[in-house]
């Protein structure tokens, strides 16, 4: 009796587990793909029927020895030049000489912005009753919902505005990175206010007894324990700003100061017909993220977690 | 004396403090959200003559809801967010279930189900449409197959829609709208899949294990137990998808561009169609002020919920 329960188990369990691994591969499927046609030449993308694998002969429809495979598609996007000084190559194309460098500085500057105001509000948040406390909160909950795009109008006609006026050291760079700031801001508040929560407050006033002044209990006690907090809304805003493609596209005016979203969305037009170059391309700009979330998945589950029950 | 006026000149320090703090915050999301929420307004209420801006009233709502397109874009709004919710609620649904049964290797089954989300919706939109593309993409060989698809073959990123069964209501969809919905909600997955897992993990195993003593079988586990207690994260899931799919607007961009035809022109779409393409802000700023109406009813929704269950905790 005992022994045919746990065989049932067994079984159970061998199902859940084949669910979940199909599951996963069809999760997977979409990406694989793109990296077999990414490494694919050019005559083996415009063959008809479409063939999964460049590994047919005429004699074999399949052998590992004969696969042709090919870096064109990377080649075209990065366009590898010979350079004088190290490392002895520059990247010409416009991918990685403008585009990627461009979403790199928007990104990180808006996420440290966004780490800096978010962790001040979140502190106050979680630490201070004030007058307007729990309708500020609502407030800020209430604005995380909304999406960028029915704002967009408005902030072009503002970038227009602004652009006109010619104000000193004025780009659309800041303008879009103040956007991206005032967008991922309010998640990342509600975010902070949580980690904040789960700090026992009764360390830093032990520190206050003690002498120290408050804004020292923050820098000294709280904050080094809030930094993986911190850190977990630095990624996640990363990754945000680094995925967001519409606010770069509309609201940069010049292509030379335009992300790498652009940058695809233009290769996309240029390459009809090339499949491997867009392929590469798509790998390029998703790698590093990917590679970034699977290094700090912990670091993100929790504030997803952390900020999707509230909003 | 002295120190009593010391002691409240600090707590006044103190009380002032949670001010500076916020204050950053306020302004920035007071010039980035607030106010352009109010100018959207604005805009919707004028239209731009060559000398500048005129008051024209509701004229930009009349004209917009009597352009052909109006309507049409409505309806395959309504189509894509009833594939989209429901494909992704459903599946979301079943693989929570199948990860909250403490299989071995859930860590790794949820990084891998995990990395769609974390690839922008641009990039999961070219993927996507990679796979499609005219004689090339790789499904296109079975889904260009006549014997298989009869009677041509069916070439997703061309074919138009089918003729509508009920007047003008864009139903049954074309193909690129089921392969849009397809997409989005692959992207969709493991986002509402985690929420839906936590909110599982949250309910103790006795209570369903002394109902399956009692004699309930699964499914009314599921339907009596598992439903009622999680329809707070349920609701949520659902207005966040709804919020999300209302106002996503990248893959549409990169896997069908509202294309073939305006069989994929939902209303975010729409939106940067009139605005960007045909650059009549007036009608745009009259949709947009609609896509927020929609969206506001779907966040204060939202919050009513999240409320109910801080007063549980």
């Amino acid at each position: 009796m005992a022994r045919a329960l746990l065989t049932r188990r067994q079984w159970e369990n061998l199902l859940v587990n084949g669910a979940l691994i199909l599951v996963s591969v069809l999760a997977m499927l979409p990406i694989a793909t793109t990296l077999l046609i990414s490494f694919k030449n050019e005559e083996d993308i415009i063959r008809k029927p479409p063939v999964i694998f460049p590994c047919d002969t005429p004699e074999t429809a399949f052998s590992w020895q004969d696969c042709r495979w090919a870096v064109e598609g990377y080649q075209r996007v990065l366009a590898p030049k010979p350079a004088a000084g190290w490392p002895g190559f520059k990247l010409a194309g416009n991918m990685f000489r403008i585009y990627v460098p461009n979403t790199l500085l928007y990104a990180l500057s808006s996420s440290l912005a966004v780490v800096l105001l978010a962790g001040l509000a979140g502190y106050a948040f979680s630490r201070y009753r004030f007058r307007g406390h729990d309708i500020l909160l609502t407030g800020i909950l209430a604005i995380t919902g909304v999406p960028l795009l029915t704002n967009l109008l408005a902030l072009y006609q503002m970038g227009v505005t602004l652009r006109k006026s010619a104000l000193p050291l004025y780009n659309d760079r800041l303008f879009i990175i103040f956007v991206y700031i005032g967008f991922f801001l309010p998640l990342s508040v509600w975010i902070a206010k949580g980690f904040f929560d789960a700090i026992p407050h009764e360390l830093e006033e032990a520190a206050l007894i003690d002498g120290c002044s408050p804004v020292g209990a923050l820098t000294r006690i709280t904050m080094p324990l809030a930094l993986p907090g911190l850190m977990a809304i630095f990624l996640l805003t990363f990754v945000n700003v680094w995925n967001e493609f519409i606010a770069g596209y509309l609201l940069i005016a010049r292509n030379d100061l335009k992300p790498a979203m652009f940058g695809l969305y233009d290769f996309l037009s240029q390459n009809i017909i090339n499949l491997q170059v867009i392929a590469a391309a798509c790998i390029l700009i998703a790698l590093p993220v990917v590679l970034l979330f699977l290094f700090t998945r912990r670091s993100f589950f929790r504030a997803m977690m952390e900020g999707a029950v509230k909003g | 004396m002295l120190q009593t006026w010391c002691a409240r000149l600090r707590k006044r320090g103190l009380d002032t403090l949670p001010f500076w703090l916020i204050l950053p915050t306020v302004l920035v999301l007071l010039v980035v959200q607030v106010y352009p929420a109010v100018y959207t307004l604005w805009l919707s209420l004028h239209e731009r003559e060559p000398q500048g801006w005129f008051y024209v009233g509701l004229k930009n709502y009349n004209r917009l809801f009597h352009t052909s397109l109006f309507s049409e874009s409505v309806g395959h709004t309504l189509v894509f967010l009833l594939g989209y919710v429901g494909l992704t609620m459903a599946a979301g649904f079943c693989v929570a279930l199948l990860l909250s049964r403490n299989v071995r290797f859930s860590g790794l089954y949820i990084t891998l189900l995990f990395i769609p989300w974390i690839i922008a919706d641009i990039i999961a939109g070219l993927v996507f449409r990679l796979l499609v593309v005219p004689d090339y993409g790789l499904l296109s060989g079975i889904l260009q197959n006549p014997s298989l698809f009869l009677p041509h073959g069916l070439s997703v990123l061309t074919a138009v829609r089918p003729q509508p069964w009920f007047g003008q209501f864009p139903f049954p969809p074309a193909p690129a709208m089921l392969y849009l919905i397809l997409a989005s909600s692959w992207r969709a997955l493991p986002f509402i899949t985690l929420l839906l897992l936590a909110s599982l993990q949250t309910i103790p195993t006795e209570i369903i294990e002394s109902s399956r003593i009692d004699g309930a079988s699964r499914t009314q586990v599921i339907r009596r137990i598992l439903i009622p207690l999680m329809l707070p994260t349920l609701v949520v899931a659902l207005f966040s998808l709804t919020l999300s799919g209302m106002n996503g607007v990248g893959m549409i961009f990169s896997l069908t561009s509202g294309g073939p035809g305006t069989s994929t022109e939902v209303l975010s779409y729409m939106l940067y169609s009139i605005g960007w393409r045909q650059l009549r802000f007036g009608r745009a700023a009259a949709l947009a002020m609609l896509i927020a109406l929609v969206n506001w009813l779907l966040i204060s929704g939202t919050l009513r919920f999240t409320r109910v269950q801080d007063r549980r905790d």
